[in-house]
């Protein structure tokens, strides 16, 4: 479904993605991770074409972004980090108009609009200003502007980002829902988050990939005599999270060692 | 188109939900409406020539003010990233927004055609020189926005985005101011690139192609320019 060939990104003399390269099927659930400035803003934008990389290849569904943007972008739900809203108009207004620029056709829109309205939850407030809304359904607006014309691929980035327990339960379920219509993407800092839904970890450390491994494969290095952590053995992993901060503790050299264990790619 | 469309109109609600459009409106014709009666009192003529004229000097002033947050207000709230995302075209961006911001300037426009009919009723001025007029303020006023629009994809800041707009403008409007100070080309070059040059042959009903040929070129050039601005990255 995505296939992300040594992509390199440079602004000026700063490297943010140093050759990444991976692919996603259809259907996955792929949680992005890293601390901030690690380059995962960065790399789902170049995902949804808003960066072009200085180098390397992105094919999405079978098209290259260089050549074919514009159909790709078609099939690509996006969410930033600030959900991209407009606060004088009102829910409806608002999701009509995102119909109508992904090229939702007109017979369609109303069908869509009342299909994200059910499923995003946001029947009540749907004649609402969109200034007077809770973040919590801020988030979910800018969840179903990115679900409105079916996408493929979702790309969240940091969609639970400074909401409360119970919002980020609601954001999650919705997430959640996502995954047999389509592939996600998400980055967030909150691991028990990625536990929840995600089926892989791409965990990013200064522009590289340094581990890209099923949820289920990263999770079991905890209990494994894993290879990366006999050195160390007081950083033996407890936790999704410990692994997390256990791997920017250890130093480049331990971070490529490979993982034959499993299967799964220590890059 | 109906990507187009759906983005001025969306320019246009964004402009009439709040009462920025409302003052504007209420602004702008109280000035025009202002002059209107100090021009006809004064001349005692039934022409809209001097009145065209002030419109032309208000609209340096006011324009800036209707454009600096085309971009930069999407820029700096982060949905031009929403924007830049969806499947359309940065040409399709570009022309909604300024069909957007057309229809608020023709809107305005159409509200001062009264001064026609106030005239009409206490004398015959001549229809083709009003017409023509109106024909002029509305390129210029086109002309304006288009540096508007283009200043505004230059920025996150509205401030400076109206400031590089007045600087532009006033450049354009007061080049003729300089032509004391050159002899020759220079002197026919600063005229020619002047707005009032080219507003005075409508004004006083002619239309020439050389006038036309102005503006539509300076709006064309500026659109060009947006597109180009706003669509830095690789991706086509």
């Amino acid at each position: 479904m995505i296939i992300v060939d040594n992509v390199v990104k440079n602004f000026g003399s700063f490297q943010a993605l140093d050759h990444v390269s991976f692919e996603i099927g259809k259907g996955d659930i792929v949680g992005f991770l890293g601390k901030n400035g690690a380059g995962k803003t960065t790399l789902m934008r170049i995902l949804t074409s808003f960066l072009a990389p200085s180098s390397g290849k992105v094919i999405i569904d079978g098209s290259d972004m260089a050549k074919n943007s514009l159909t790709i972008r078609q099939q690509i739900g996006y969410l930033p980090e600030t959900p991209p809203l407009y606060n004088s108009m009102a829910v409806e207004s608002y999701l009509k108009f995102a119909a109508q620029i992904k090229g939702v056709r007109a017979k369609k829109q109303r069908i869509q609009l009342a299909k994200v309205i059910e499923e995003c939850n946001l029947a009540q407030v749907k004649h609402k200003t969109i200034a007077t809304l809770s973040k919590g359904y801020k988030q979910r607006v800018g969840i179903a502007q990115a679900i409105i014309h079916e996408p493929k691929v979702l790309i969240l980035d940091e969609p639970t980002s400074g909401l409360d327990p119970i919002q980020v339960q609601q954001v999650l379920a919705l997430i959640k829902n996502q995954r047999e219509q389509r592939t996600v993407i998400l980055s967030t800092h909150n691991l028990t988050e990625i536990e929840q839904i995600a089926h892989r970890v791409l965990i990013i450390k200064s522009g590289k990939i340094i581990i890209d491994q099923s949820l289920k494969g990263l999770l079991k290095a905890k209990n494994d005599q894993h290879t990366l952590f006999q050195a160390e053995p007081h950083l033996q992993p407890a936790s999704l999270e410990q692994i997390f901060i256990n791997l920017h503790q250890l130093n480049s050299s331990q971070e490529t060692t490979p993982d034959n264990t499993t299967g799964d790619k220590w890059v | 188109m109906g990507i187009i469309i759906a983005l001025a109109r969306k320019e246009l609600h964004g402009y009439f939900s709040t009462p920025i459009a409302y003052l504007m409106l209420i602004a702008m014709l109280s000035l025009f409406n202002i002059f209107f009666y100090m021009i006809i009192a004064q001349n005692k003529e039934v022409s809209l020539r001097d009145v065209f004229q002030i419109m032309e000097f208000m609209f340096v002033f006011l324009i800036p003010l209707l454009t600096m947050k085309l971009f930069s207000e999407e820029k700096s709230t982060g949905t031009m990233e929403f924007l830049l995302t969806a499947p359309l075209t940065p040409s399709m961006l570009v022309l909604g927004k300024y069909l957007g911001m057309m229809t608020f300037f023709s809107i305005l426009i159409a509200m001062t055609i009264i001064y026609y009919v106030i005239v009409e009723y206490f004398g015959s001025p001549d229809p083709i020189s009003i017409l023509s007029g109106y024909v002029g303020i509305w390129l210029e006023g086109a002309f304006f926005i288009a540096i508007g629009l283009l200043t505004s994809s230059w920025t996150g800041n509205q401030i400076i985005a109206a400031m590089m707009s007045y600087l532009i403008l006033f450049l354009l409007y007061f080049a003729t101011s300089f032509t004391q100070y050159f002899t020759g080309t220079v002197e026919s070059f600063l005229i020619q690139l002047s707005t009032r040059t080219h507003l005075e042959n409508f004004a006083t009903g002619m239309i020439t192609p050389g006038d036309i040929t102005y503006y539509l070129s300076g709006i064309l050039l500026c659109l060009v320019l947006t597109r180009l601005s706003i669509d830095n990255r690789l991706w086509q």
